[in-house]
């Protein structure tokens, strides 16, 4: 009788094990749970709610080429103090250099103060699984990051340093203004009370287009001063979409879109909020604004104006835009340098602005993204971490490395709103940076002025964006014909809600 | 009711230390069990029934069975479940053909081992290198499949990955060719393990080719029917490789996404750990089920030699 149960407590043991391996089986670890298990790890590479920098996101998916390297390294910096800091980060290999330039730099000006400093630099693929396990093994880095959505969750959970009394005030007006306010959380919204983080880096999803494919039809290019309404976009694109070799198929088409990333800004362009201002409601079924403004988007495919959505699972449109078929896509400040390298787009291109639907504030749109460095609450030198985090964040030479304005080389637009203005604009004039000349789009995004206006996805506000997803992922079936804007809408709402409603619990839950 | 005497055995000094010497043996095996089987099992019934977050305290955000009532009614595990079973459809395919195949190599062939060899390519390769070649395989526009389609008869051909019942198709047709070379191995082996004396007296007794099949092969075989079937199924509650490399977003309105992928999704990109840990260990539920029944159903169909 004990052997049958051991022998059925193993076996159902076996059968547990067995579903954490993924792998379709082989004959040879068919019989073995052992071997299936350790499977489930490798195969991954999702960020998770608690993701850093989701702006992010999209470059890493629409990335041409790995890095050749697995992106891991820990350095290890001395001095002669008795101080030890573990900075725990994510970034690229050429902005490692820069940056651990100002790690040293920091740590030989404080060479009584600290005994070391670990620089441990991981990919963004990892990071988040590394973090989850720092914070559930009760070690965290005195270093690391969090995204504007993990703010929330990190400060009601007690893991990060509230800096308002270590940072001085002149360092932290120094950057963008929103960057500033997607940091500060009161215990129940973003955007004021103390400040948690400092940005690494403001990032926004613009739009570009193509000049060779302007000039070709005789067109004249967007005005960056005034961005088109939603109609006169139409009728460009119209002219541009076009069978450029007499097939009777069209080659070229006026625009793709990305229904995950691309979408929403010509939603928000026409005034469009998903949730009510509290972010507990779901509002899509009866929203005019919403529904007027997806009939416009949807229409653009509908009407051939776009790939289909079959031709977009074939290739998608980042590499139609490459390839130059496409005359406006969006462009990421994170997709200038690959757009600005002929190689990978051999095409003189620049920025414009999402088009401006009739129905919101006149103005256009997008989202927009950010990291920022934040200190550990359990931190045994929060005034040296402070202060390294500054320097990381608003070091001059640091944001001129990074942004490009020494070496030519722009990973990202300056943190500091003067410089941007300033030395930055002239480098791009002048020819140092290579950038889109248009950059003032972007910086137009960033402050928000009478024609552009940019904040964070809602998903930033939510525990997770889950609640997002059936909308984004269902909007193929409206431009495939199989379902009404409007139907669709209704549909959609229940779903969402549920998702949010289950965002929302967690929240909570993360509160306790 | 009797007191249970305990029965003391003497041990000589010398079985004492053998007796050590044995333990230190399984030691390993054991510890790793208890570290890495034991400690995660229980862990996941336990997060399972809570709502970790992996950020917040599993202690402090215990439901009971709250999560379990909530995947009763939750869709998008249903459909994931079903597309899970509608996969399935892939293992009595791979099973005729591997036996039709192994019964054609199991004879003199002049490059019988460079074609054995050839089928289970797919099977020692890497999934997820193989899951990203087939995406290319039957991608719309330039894919290998439609070029040849196209070639063929002038038309365009299916949208494999991006038409909801299509999808379906092309992951079955993928998984059989990735699980085929195994099988095919084991029907060669249980082949070559039947004994040419029982055709022979068939053959006296007057059988035809297909009453060999059906009263030789076919009995003699299931054993291996038998195993690859049990393996089949337990695999095949757990795919998830393929799907998320030639469908990263559980393809058109979710039509290609499994119950592991699901449970992936919730618990990694969602942030919803306690749901994901109770989704596993419902599947890991069906899978004993299922397996007991089939193993429970082995006496009626499986002959094995004495």
């Amino acid at each position: 009788m004990k052997k049958k149960l051991l022998a059925t407590i193993l076996s159902g043991a076996m059968a547990v094990t067995m579903l954490t391996g993924c792998n379709v089986q082989t004959t040879e670890q068919a019989g073995e749970a052992p071997a299936a298990a350790p499977a489930a790890a490798e195969s991954t590479d999702a960020g998770t709610a608690a993701d850093a920098g989701t702006a992010e996101a999209p470059a890493a998916e629409e990335a041409p080429a790995a890095e050749a390297s697995d992106g891991n390294s820990s350095d290890s910096l001395t001095g002669n103090g008795d101080k030890t800091i573990r900075v725990f980060l994510y970034m690229q290999e050429h902005e490692k250099e820069v940056y651990k330039k100002l790690v040293e730099d920091f740590v030989a000006e404080h060479s009584d103060e600290i005994k070391e400093v670990v620089f441990e630099i991981t990919t963004q693929d990892e990071y988040n699984q590394k973090m989850i396990a720092n914070m559930t093994a009760g070690d965290l880095p005195d270093i690391f990051y969090v995204g504007p959505s993990a703010v929330r969750s990190y400060v009601d959970n007690g893991y990060v340093l509230p800096l308002d009394d270590y940072i001085d005030s002149s360092t932290l007006e120094s950057v963008w203004g929103t960057a500033q306010s997607i940091y500060r959380y009161d215990g129940a919204n973003i955007g004021s009370g103390n400040v948690y983080a400092l940005p690494k880096d403001l990032s926004c999803f613009a739009f570009a287009y193509n000049q060779d494919l302007f000039d070709e039809a005789g067109l004249e290019y967007p005005d960056p001063e005034k961005p088109y309404t939603y109609d006169e976009f139409v009728e460009v694109c119209q002219k541009l979409t076009i069978d450029k070799d007499g097939d009777g198929e069209i080659d070229q088409w006026g625009v793709a879109n990305a229904d995950q990333f691309g979408m929403t800004p010509f939603l928000y362009s026409n005034g469009v909020k998903f949730l009510s201002d509290d972010m507990t409601k779901v509002n899509v079924a009866n929203n005019p604004q919403l529904a007027e403004a997806l009939t416009f988007y949807t229409d653009l495919t509908k009407n051939g104006l776009t790939p289909s959505v079959e031709q977009d699972t074939a290739l998608g449109g980042y590499q139609r835009w490459l390839d130059g078929q496409v005359a406006f896509y969006a462009c990421g400040t994170w997709d200038v340098a690959a757009f600005m390298d002929d190689a990978t787009f051999p095409y003189n291109w620049n920025l414009c602005g999402w088009p401006v639907g009739p129905s919101g504030d006149g103005r256009s749109h997008t989202w927009m993204g950010s990291v920022g460095y934040c200190v550990s609450s359990q931190t045994q030198s929060p005034e040296l971490c402070a202060e390294l985090i500054a320097r990381l964040s608003t070091d001059p030479d640091g944001q001129r490395a990074v942004s490009g304005i020494i070496g030519g080389n722009s990973i990202q637009l300056p943190n500091i709103t003067d410089m941007a203005y300033g030395e930055f604009r002239d480098a791009v004039a002048d020819g140092t940076v290579p950038y889109a000349s248009n950059v003032d789009v972007i910086f137009g995004y960033f402050d928000g002025n009478d024609h552009y206006e940019a904040a964070l996805q809602e998903t930033d506000y939510t525990y997770n964006a889950e609640w997002f997803t059936p909308f984004w992922s269902g909007v193929f079936n409206i431009k495939n014909g199989d379902i009404s804007v409007q139907d669709f809408l209704t549909q959609v709402e229940p779903e969402m809600q549920a998702a949010l409603d289950e965002a929302i619990e967690l929240q909570n839950s993360a509160t306790n | 009711m009797k007191p249970k005497v305990k029965e003391k055995i003497r041990l000589s000094a010398m079985a004492k230390r053998e007796e050590r010497w044995g333990l230190l043996f399984v030691a390993p095996p054991l510890i790793g069990f208890a570290l890495f089987m034991a400690y995660p099992i229980i862990f996941a019934v336990i997060a399972s029934m809570s709502k970790w977050t992996g950020m917040n305290s599993l202690w402090g955000n215990m439901v009971g069975l709250q999560n379990y009532g909530k995947i009763l009614t939750d869709l998008k595990f249903w459909k994931s479940m079903g597309t899970t079973v509608i996969y399935m459809i892939g293992i009595p395919i791979g099973m005729i053909l591997g036996m039709l195949i192994a019964m054609a190599l199991n004879r003199k062939l002049p490059l019988k081992r460079a074609l054995t060899t050839m089928y289970y390519v797919p099977v020692v390769s890497s999934l997820v290198a193989v899951a990203i070649l087939w995406a290319w395989v039957f991608n719309y526009d330039y894919g290998l499949l439609n070029s040849i389609i196209k070639g063929l008869t002038g038309m365009h051909g299916p949208n494999w990955l991006g038409d909801a019942a299509m999808v379906k198709i092309s992951m079955i047709i993928f998984m059989v060719w990735k699980g085929l070379g195994g099988t095919i191995i084991l029907y060669l082996a249980g082949l070559q393990n039947i004994p040419r004396d029982y055709y022979e007296a068939a053959e006296i007794d007057g059988a035809n080719g297909w009453h060999k099949f059906k009263n030789i092969t076919l009995p003699l075989l299931s054993p291996v029917t038998f195993y690859v079937l049990i393996t089949s199924l337990i695999g095949g509650f757990q795919v998830f490789v393929e799907v998320q490399v030639m469908t990263p977003n559980g393809g058109p309105n979710y039509s290609s996404a499994t119950v592991v992928f699901y449970l992936f999704e919730k618990a990694f990109s969602n942030g919803q750990l306690g749901y994901g840990c109770a989704v596993a260990v419902l599947l890991a539920i069906i899978i004993f089920i299922i397996t007991a029944i089939n193993f429970k159903g082995q006496n009626k169909w499986v002959q094995t030699v004495e």
